[in-house]
């Protein structure tokens, strides 16, 4: 499903080359599970957003699903993410000025889902989630678990087949991450849903099937 | 991606906007209330412009009718300007030139009176007209034929609300009306009242062949009468006739009939093509039938109201990019779930337009509230007929599709370009080039601001000039009556002086005389060929003529520098004249003494200078001092102006009227105090003062609501830096300082931005009065030290509350 090959993604400061990324080579089938660590600063996060095409990176190939994203235009590249890939992030990142719904319904409307198909799968993910009770509250009505929650309803509601999670449970207790975790997991067993996720927790990461740890932009072999 | 799904899209968008709405409601309010005024005020004086250029457009043949205009030379230099003027020029131009389909001429009469109920009644507009009047212009008949209507002398036309006013029906063909209690005319048509937008407001109209058998005689016949002026002539040209091509046409055919003439006396007389629909805003000139408007006044006032919405646009674009902060994230969550970015600048469009939809609103009910007041201070007679107008609501709905568009379009571009890694991350990339743009526009309300306030002291300043200004005449305490047109005959001189005298019995009348003229108003009567006995015929001048009886300058206190005035004792004085300086000047003395007892040749009789008085102001300081002539005419017919005591002048009107009724019955009793007339010149001026001031205090107030809002903004940006440096040990003028440092600096570029156009617009400005302040450092100083006063407690608001907050919390906000 995805491809890396010799990524490398660096950025101009002070006329020095600072590498963010360096020469990562991955290969990641659909229906795998993995989880991201390193340390603070080895760029995590940066290639999530390469692999979730919200950056750029300046050399190497990238495959997903066998279309080759590095040749794809701007325009290309955003269709395919969008009709493809969620985004859970750390700081949840809801619309304040919408509902729990309307959060969630968002995606499908950039979608141009019918309005009683997105009903539909709008409730069917509510119940899923066991976030009916909720779905007239604002963000700020909630808990931070409950807003996770509804980012990764969120997330999910498009029916991605990549879900790329920065630190999901970065900002939640023990208890919270845990029910975050359980979610990914079923997710991936029983739907067959692709989960990538940075994390700096050792118990979060043996959720995954397998972990990448990252060095100073590189891939700890 | 524009499918009918859009719809649900537009709903969430709208959602969004009305709850972000509730939640800033301060910067809501401003920008709505910004709009709103801005909006309303725009909608109010389009509704006054729209009345002044929409003058003669009812007319359907407006775009083929022209005026023909008249310029009169002395010596090579231009001296008179005629809206009417000489009476040969219809027949004599129709005969010669193809293109001229046809021509009317009109003679302005002036008021007659009519008898109603045995009660002498004034009737204001009354002209002479050829019968083509109604084959040129639109006044629709509702009785009589337009092809014979007017034809025959002592015909008459009647509008439609005279008929009624003086027959009580309009079913009057063959009636007959008489006027001034001794002549009598037959109705041959009624026509439509004039609309107001329409400088030809005839009450009633009379032949223009009554006018020939009157005036015609052997030696004179207005037909061929190039040297008389009074005469308005309009030409109706033919289809795909080239104005331009008709005026060159003119010259050949003048120096026909006068060339001549006008070589023998020095002087010359040019014709050129008015448009119809220019006269009221573009002309004013000698004879005019009607007072008009200003073509500047009108453009100037679009300019205001126009600025005052690009205010408001303004303030939205500010306090829109200003907030991108708070906006970015949402922008940065709304990509990665899939948004276009054309998905997102749509969102931002229709957030602006549910803030301008708001302020139409709330400018609706300002328009309502204000119309009024409005119609007050302007002069204006809007009503809410206005609200049934297709292009009241065509020109709303452009505002509103204008300012959802310009004010909306670069927050959106702006907003919607943030690259959701950046944001996400927090940091907001492109708000240097933003706020760029933003200086830029408060320097730009600044500069706008500063320019509507040296406009509004430079007004100001002429208005008090004007009429502070000693009128070298004294207009104080002088009840004015009109000329009586009834009875005046060989017994008149009689009645007059037994007026005069019976009036002179009471101690509080202290001098009355009569005079063709009054201050306050042009002197109709211009005489030209006027030179000095002897003199070559080319030094002929024109002058303007007040004939006077004996008691002209003892009752305005004119002040005499040479010579005498006029008196009784001196059994010759029927041929003696006084100039005033400038007309002397004009006669080529440049000493007043050397003038006296100089004879000058009037229309072939011989007259002596007696006397000399100082320039005066005839009319309001707009006009220059013209070369007067006073001339003594015992008999003279004219206003009779009586001067009185102030405490008596109820007293005095009881008086004049008890013995204007039985000496000069049939006559209405018309009078008005001559300060008052005098003063109503500056009407326009003062309305225009009013109105510019009122319309500026607006812009200004909304260009600092504006700034209120960005300053808001600005403080709780920095209000970490602050809070640092207090705990640093800054005072909070420093601080203070700190902040006011950057508005002070964009006060001083629009500072200079505005200076120069401002200067050259209010010179420009004042070049229409001949009598006028200098631009003076002080009006641009003035505005400039007030801009900074009200821009600082604007912006202090916000900042000195910033400033003396105790820094631990704000620190700890973070
Ligand atoms: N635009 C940029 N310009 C310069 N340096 C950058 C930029 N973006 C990221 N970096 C640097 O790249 C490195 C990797 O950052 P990244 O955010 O990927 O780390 P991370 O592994 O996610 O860390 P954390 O665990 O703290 O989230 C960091 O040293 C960061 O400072
Ligand atoms: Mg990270």
């Amino acid at each position: 499903m995805i491809q890396l090959k010799g990524i490398f993604k660096w950025v101009n400061s002070g006329g020095n080359r600072v590498f963010l990324l360096k020469d990562i080579n991955l290969t990641i089938k659909e229906g795998e599970f993995i989880s991201i660590m390193g340390p603070s600063g080895s760029g995590k996060s940066t290639l999530l957003n390469v692999v979730g095409m919200l950056d750029d990176f300046n050399e190497g190939e990238y495959n997903f699903i066998g279309q080759p994203v590095h040749q794809l235009k701007e325009k290309h590249r955003a269709q395919l993410y969008k009709s493809h890939i969620g985004f859970v992030f750390q700081a949840y990142h809801l619309i304040d000025e919408l509902t729990v719904y309307e959060n969630i319904e968002t995606p499908l409307l950039y979608q141009n889902v019918k309005s009683s198909e997105r009903q539909a799968i709008v409730a069917d993910i509510l119940d899923r989630f066991n976030i009916v009770g909720k779905k007239d509250l604002f963000p700020a009505q909630l808990s931070g678990g409950q807003q996770q929650l509804v980012g990764v309803a969120r997330a999910l509601v498009a029916k991605p087949k990549l879900i790329l999670a920065d630190e999901p449970t970065g900002n939640l207790n023990t208890k919270q991450g845990t029910e975050i975790m359980e979610l990914f997991k079923q997710l991936n067993e029983e739907d067959g849903v692709t989960i990538i996720q940075a994390t700096h927790s050792e118990k979060n990461a043996a959720y995954g099937s397998k972990i990448i740890n990252l060095l100073d932009g590189r891939v700890e072999k | 991606m524009w499918g009918i799904k859009e719809g649900n899209m537009f709903k969430n968008y709208f959602t969004i906007a009305w709850r972000n709405m509730k939640r800033h409601k301060a910067y809501s309010a401003i920008n709505i209330l910004g709009l709103a005024i801005g909006i309303a005020a725009c909608m109010l004086i389009l509704q006054y412009v729209w009345l002044e250029l929409s003058y003669e457009n009812f007319q359907e043949k407006g775009d083929r009718i022209y005026r023909i205009q008249q310029d009169r030379y002395d010596s090579g230099k231009l001296s008179t300007q005629w809206a009417a003027g000489a009476y040969a020029v219809g027949n004599s131009f129709k005969e010669a030139i193809p293109e001229i389909e046809d021509y009317v001429k009109l003679v302005q009469n002036g008021r007659v009176t009519v008898d109603i109920n045995h009660q002498p009644v004034k009737i204001e507009k009354v002209f002479y007209a050829t019968v083509s009047f109604f084959n040129i212009f639109t006044y629709p008949l509702v009785a009589g034929d337009k092809n014979t209507a007017l034809k025959d002398p002592y015909t008459v036309a009647v509008s439609v609300s005279t008929a009624n006013r003086i027959f009580g029906t309009t079913n009057i063909i063959g009636k007959s009306i008489e006027m001034n209690r001794n002549v009598s005319y037959k109705v041959t048509a009624v026509y439509n009242d004039a609309p107001v937008n329409t400088q030809l407001k005839p009450d009633i109209l009379l032949s223009y062949a009554t006018f020939l058998s009157r005036s015609r005689s052997d030696q004179n016949d207005p037909e061929t009468a190039w040297e008389w002026d009074g005469c308005l002539t309009y030409v109706l040209l033919q289809k795909g006739a080239i104005p331009k091509t008709v005026e060159r046409k003119f010259l050949p055919i003048v120096d026909k009939f006068v060339g001549a003439d006008m070589k023998k006396y020095n002087s010359g007389v040019t014709y050129k093509l008015q448009p119809l629909t220019d006269i009221h805003l573009y002309s004013n000139y000698m004879g005019e039938p009607d007072t008009n408007g200003d073509g500047k006044t009108v453009y100037l006032l679009l300019g205001i109201a126009l600025f005052i919405v690009v205010i408001a646009w303004v303030n939205y674009i500010n306090l829109a990019t200003a907030r991108a902060m708070t906006r970015a994230r949402e922008v940065g969550v709304r990509k990665a779930i899939g948004s276009f970015r054309t998905q997102l600048i749509i969102q931002f469009l229709s957030e602006a337009a549910v803030l301008n939809g708001f302020a139409l609103i709330v400018a609706l009910a300002i328009v309502i509230l204000a119309i009024p007041g409005f119609n007050a201070l302007s002069g204006q007679s809007i009503s809410f007929a206005l609200f049934t107008q297709v292009r009241f609501w065509i020109s709303l709905t452009a505002l509103f599709i204008t300012g959802v568009f310009l004010s909306g379009l670069y927050p959106a571009f702006v907003l919607s370009g943030f690259k959701p890694v950046e944001v996400l991350k927090g940091n907001i990339g492109g708000t240097k080039q933003s706020s760029g743009l933003r200086k830029s526009l408060i320097v730009f309300q600044f500069a706008t601001s500063l320019f509507l306030l040296i406009g509004t002291v430079t007004v100001y300043q002429q208005i008090q000039y004007m009429r502070k200004q000693s009128l070298g005449i004294n207009i104080d305490q002088t009840l004015v009556v009109n000329a009586p047109i009834v009875g005046v005959d060989s017994t008149y001189l009689r009645k007059m002086n037994a007026f005069k005298e019976n009036l002179s019995q009471y101690p509080f009348v202290k001098n009355a005389t009569v005079s063709t003229s009054i201050p306050g108003e042009p002197v109709q009567w211009n005489a030209g060929g006027i030179k000095l006995v002897g003199a070559d015929d080319s030094k002929q001048k024109q002058y303007r003529v007040i004939g006077v009886d004996y008691d002209y300058l003892k009752t305005y206190d004119l002040k005499l520098i040479a010579g005498r005035d006029f008196s009784k004792s001196f059994g010759t004085d029927n041929s003696a004249v006084i100039f005033n300086r400038k007309g002397i000047e004009q006669l080529g003395f440049n000493n007043p003494e050397e003038a006296l007892n100089k004879r000058i040749d009037f229309w072939g009789a011989q007259y002596t200078i007696v006397g000399v008085t100082e320039n005066f102001h005839q009319q309001s300081l707009r006009e220059a001092y013209e070369p007067l002539i006073l001339r003594l005419i015992p008999d003279v017919n004219g206003y009779l102006s009586v001067k009185t005591e102030a405490s008596q002048a109820a007293k005095t009107i009881e008086l004049v009227k008890a013995q204007w009724n039985s000496f000069f019955p049939g006559n209405t009793f018309e009078y008005f105090f001559l300060d008052d007339h005098f003063n109503s010149q500056y009407r326009a001026d003062q309305r225009f003062g009013q109105v510019f001031g009122i319309f500026t205090g607006l812009a200004i107030l909304v260009a600092c609501m504006g700034l209120f809002g960005l300053a808001s903004f600005t403080t709780l940006q920095r209000s970490k830096e602050i809070g640092i440096r207090k705990v640093l040990g800054s005072s909070v003028t420093n601080i203070l300082k700190l902040l006011y440092r950057e508005f002070a600096t964009l006060l001083l570029i629009a500072f200079v931005i505005a200076t120069p156009i401002a200067w050259i617009t209010t010179s420009n400005w004042l070049q229409s009065y001949a009598f006028r302040i200098n631009v003076h450092w002080l009006y641009f100083v003035i505005p400039l030290i007030l801009m900074i006063l009200i821009a600082f407690i604007t912006v202090s608001f916000q900042s000195i509350k910033a400033a003396i907050a105790n820094p631990v919390k704000s620190l700890r906000s973070e």
